[in-house]
């Protein structure tokens, strides 16, 4: 694995666990996503991968060297977009990737082609003299990827990468993060954007109040939800009992909705339950469709208001 | 040599950043100089020769205690909240680096106001002034000083807190500090407090080397400047590189 995190742990001062014992591993190559609410522990973990925080205990190497004991070089393994607006007001996007490139050692012949095909392929050009503090934030997001992938470490972590990017660039950024892993780094995707997750990452974890509660492909955590399927009921305003699904399987309130898991063989009976709720004035509407990693991610985490006793429930249902 | 590369590149980013500011960081130190040299003999019609030449003296060195210990910790507390100094920390460069890089563009700021403040200075009062070449190191020890300082307590202190104690430091140089005025006037607990403190050395260096025909250049002030700047600069260097 190129990076190795064992057992790490962050308890800041006034007792807030914000990382709690998580262990997980990228190849290189691969496109790895850490999913979880605000809150979850996400950024505490990569800002002490790239050195900004110190483990309260726990280990991080990088091509088995250890991280926490040589931050500096931690730095130098690691190119990184933060969840925060990179500060490069005053420069252009053309100034900011130039110098990212160059302070992370390429020189300035290497740095201005590897410039111009990220630009071209993030479809920047339009802006790229503009003075960032007049770009738009989505643009800013860009560029700041732009500067993370301009010469990437043997590390990449994207903090939030698309946030405020519009849905056709969305791709476009993809589609580099994509190749960041081809040419041999490990890229490490920091998102609360399940549905862009699933498209993107070869594997993620999915953290709820510090824990990694889940691990696997997409394909097998949907797996283990054990159900293809998920009806969504939207819930009447005034129900005052949440219907009980009759599949023996997942069943997640998310605001008025309500997710049900539901086996594939079970398509028809699905309907009919959900036709009777409706004509008992229980739901509004229902939808029947494929499951998605979003169903994982809310089976597992919930909504906001998902308790650790619910996750357990859905362990436990899953597991039967 | 990889030290001097990424110094270079920094400093480019850093001046970069601050472009669009410096014309309003001079404009604010010509109007600090300004303020000072047009409004105190507003306030005293009848001046001395040696209130002249203190208050000529000491509007530049007000103008750079004003940006080393108000807006540059203002500006690094900002940095803090809003998470661009730890983009900054996390990239590839040494501390040193960085730290260096990032106050050779705060002395490029604070010297052109200096420079008009002495400017201002002489043309209101019609000195002939008999500047010593000394007050090259002398104002760069100064403006060093004060910028180690102001960056000391953006980087220990929060936000908020950084804020509440710069804006009293202003009341505190500029109504009871004796850049202005020589320390005998203030009453003897707050003249002993100022022998510790840096602020009554920079005024001191400060018109020792611009005016030196009128006051003499104590070495004793060079001494504390050089230990605060040592004290600042170590106190940034630490907090920039710790990990919380």
């Amino acid at each position: 694995m190129l990076l190795q995190i064992e057992e790490l742990t962050k308890v800041y001062r006034g007792g807030t666990r914000a990382n709690d014992g998580i262990s997980l591993g990228i190849d290189e190559g691969e496109v790895f996503g850490l999913l979880g609410h605000n809150g979850a522990g996400k950024t505490t973990l990569v800002n002490q991968v790239v050195g900004l925080l110190r483990p309260t205990s726990g280990s991080i190497r990088i091509d088995g060297r250890d991280m926490v004991a040589d931050p500096g070089l931690a730095r130098r393994l690691c190119s990184f977009q933060a969840q925060a607006q990179v500060p490069i007001d005053g420069l252009t996007p053309r100034q900011a990737i130039d110098l990212l490139g160059q302070l992370r050692g390429l020189s300035r012949r290497d740095v201005q082609g590897r410039r111009e095909r990220l630009v071209e392929a993030l479809d920047l050009a339009e802006w790229l003299d503009i003075d960032a503090a007049r770009l738009s934030g989505g643009v800013k997001r860009l560029v700041a990827f732009a500067m993370a992938a301009v010469a990437p470490g043997r590390l990449v972590m994207l903090d939030e990468p698309t946030n405020d990017v519009d849905p056709v660039r969305r791709r476009l950024l993809w589609r580099q993060v994509r190749t960041l892993a081809d040419h041999g780094s490990a890229v490490l995707l920091v998102t609360h954007n399940v549905i862009e997750a699933e498209r993107s990452v070869d594997r993620l974890a999915i953290l709820d109040e510090g824990r990694v509660i889940a691990e696997g492909t997409p394909a097998s955590l949907k797996g283990r939800l054990g159900a293809a399927l998920r009806l969504e009921l939207v819930l009447d305003p005034d129900l005052v009992e949440l219907p009980v699904s009759p599949f023996g399987l997942s069943a997640v309130p998310v605001g008025n909705r309500l997710m049900v898991g539901v086996p594939t063989d079970a398509a028809g009976p699905a309907v009919a339950w959900a036709e009777t709720l409706k004509r008992a004035g229980s739901i509004d509407e229902f939808t029947l469709g494929p499951a998605t990693l979003e169903d994982v991610y809310v089976a597992l985490v919930g909504g906001s208001e998902a308790t650790a006793a619910q996750v357990e429930e859905v362990f436990d249902a899953t597991a039967a | 040599m990889q030290l001097l590369r990424s110094y270079r590149l920094l400093v480019t980013w850093q001046a970069l950043r601050k472009k669009n500011y410096l014309p309003l960081m001079m404009a604010v130190q010509t109007l600090f100089s300004l303020g000072i040299v047009l409004g105190y003999p507003l306030l005293f019609p009848t001046l001395d020769r040696t209130s002249i030449y203190l208050i000529a003296t000491g509007a530049p060195a007000i103008s750079m205690v004003s940006v080393g210990l108000v807006a540059l910790p203002q500006t690094i507390g900002e940095q803090k909240a809003e998470g661009s100094l730890a983009y900054m920390r996390s990239l590839p460069v040494a501390r040193l680096s960085y730290l260096v890089a990032d106050l050779t563009v705060w002395l490029a700021i604070v010297v052109p106001g200096v420079i008009l403040g002495v400017l201002v200075g002489a043309w209101r009062f019609g000195l002939d002034l008999q500047v010593s070449p000394l007050v090259v190191p002398a104002v760069l020890m100064v403006a060093l000083t004060a910028t180690c300082v102001g960056y000391a307590i953006a980087s220990v202190l929060p936000y908020m807190l950084t804020v509440i104690v710069t804006q009293a430091l202003v009341v505190f140089v500029f109504m009871f500090s004796p850049l202005t005025f020589l320390p005998d006037k203030l009453p003897g607990w707050l003249e002993a407090i100022h022998r510790v403190l840096p602020v009554q050395a920079m005024g001191e260096v400060t018109r020792g080397t611009i005016a030196p025909n009128e006051f003499g250049l104590p070495l004793g002030a060079f001494v504390t400047l050089a230990i605060w700047c040592v004290i600042g600069f170590g106190v940034t260097y630490a907090a920039m590189s710790r990990r919380s």
